[in-house]
């Protein structure tokens, strides 16, 4: 056997996995190899080693340490909420999203709408009388006012500074 | 109550149950953590983490392995990611640690064998200190922790060929990195 087999084997051997033959094979080569012999001393040596390196104590009260913890942390995890009502969770978000969304569509006013609407749909849509404006134009004495007025008040509604008023 | 069951108590939200599992495996967890990183406040603190990061991760376990073999291998994970940053903040090389612990013990009494075993163990882990993670973990788990191949075969998630394999090039690594130190001391019969 040489020396590379034998390593393989001597590291095998730490484990108790060779089998009688190659059991007996190493030794037959150790006995005549003292090069191995001594990987051997320092391959048991490191093993000893590490076996009966002692552990230092552990703190005391682990658990009672983790607990608290524990509760922080699933206060913070978004994830807990999941846990805690595992699948049951995903229709109840689905369920008010829809909810929510429909809210959004019945109760917000489009503001579209509200655009459309004539200056006579306001009116009626705040029940005032639409013509109440118009009544004042038509109530004017003089002609020259009433018919200005009117050609005013007919170009643009919005805009509040062209109209003219005596 | 048996594991499965306090495994279940603990996926519905039990935290006594979940309890009764941390003080099972406490000490386990503990000793790996300090075995790969030698510092019992950082295997403190790992080990606490471990069953938190557990804990959060119960819902994902699915019990095709035991629960002992699924925290371990939380743990080795853990570990792993705590000396990858630890190891981008220190490089010490592992050559100098070794002239300053050969030169303590010439000034020293290395006659007292309480102080040579002492001065053996730390060379010994300051060389472990320096493999590569995969390695180190292996020979914590194997040398140190005495997990069995197969047990260790399903904590990396490996097959146990590939636990052989690693394990002897870990141990071969080990060997030559304290060749130095063998060589200081005369011999392994020394050490």
């Amino acid at each position: 056997m040489k020396c590379k087999q034998s390593e393989k084997y001597l590291l095998r051997s730490l484990d108790n996995r060779l089998n009688p033959s190659e059991t007996i094979q190493l030794k037959e080569h150790l006995d005549d190899c003292p090069h191995c012999r001594k990987r051997q001393s320092e391959y048991q040596s490191i093993r000893r080693t590490l076996r009966e390196d002692p552990f230092p104590e552990m703190r005391p009260y682990f658990w009672e340490r983790l607990q608290p913890k524990l509760k922080e942390k699933r206060k913070v995890d978004p994830w807990t909420v999941r846990k805690q009502f595992g699948l049951r969770a995903i229709p109840l978000s689905i369920l008010v999203v829809v909810l929510f969304t429909a809210a959004v569509f019945l109760f917000v006013p489009s503001p579209k709408e509200e655009l459309d609407l004539s200056q006579t749909g306001v009116f009626l849509f705040q029940d005032s009388n639409p013509l109440e404006e118009t009544q004042t134009f038509l109530s004017e004495e003089g002609d020259v006012n009433k018919h200005i007025m009117l050609i005013f008040s007919s170009l643009d509604e919005t805009n509040n500074v062209r109209r003219y008023f005596p | 109550m048996d594991e499965k069951d306090l495994v279940r108590r603990s996926k519905e939200g039990n935290e006594e149950a979940f309890g009764v599992l941390v003080r099972k495996y406490k000490t386990k967890v503990y000793h790996l953590a300090y075995s790969l990183t030698h510092d019992a406040q950082a295997a403190d603190d790992l080990a606490q983490e471990v069953f938190i990061k557990a804990y959060f991760a119960l819902d994902k376990f699915r019990e095709k392995s035991e629960f002992g073999t699924w925290i371990y291998r939380i743990a080795v994970n853990h570990c792993r990611d705590f000396l990858r940053k630890r190891n981008r903040l220190i490089q010490i090389p592992f050559e100098n640690i070794i002239g300053k612990i050969s030169a303590q013990g010439d000034e020293t009494l290395p006659e007292e064998k309480e102080q040579e075993e002492a001065q053996r163990r730390k060379v010994v882990h300051t060389a472990i200190q320096t493999l590569p993670d995969k390695y180190k973990v292996i020979l914590s788990l194997r040398d140190i922790q005495d997990f069995s191949y197969n047990e260790i075969a399903k904590i990396l998630d490996i097959s146990p060929g590939t636990v052989d394999s690693r394990l002897h090039r870990a141990r071969k690594m080990l060997r030559k990195k304290l060749e130095p130190f063998f060589s200081h001391k005369g011999g392994g019969h020394e050490m």
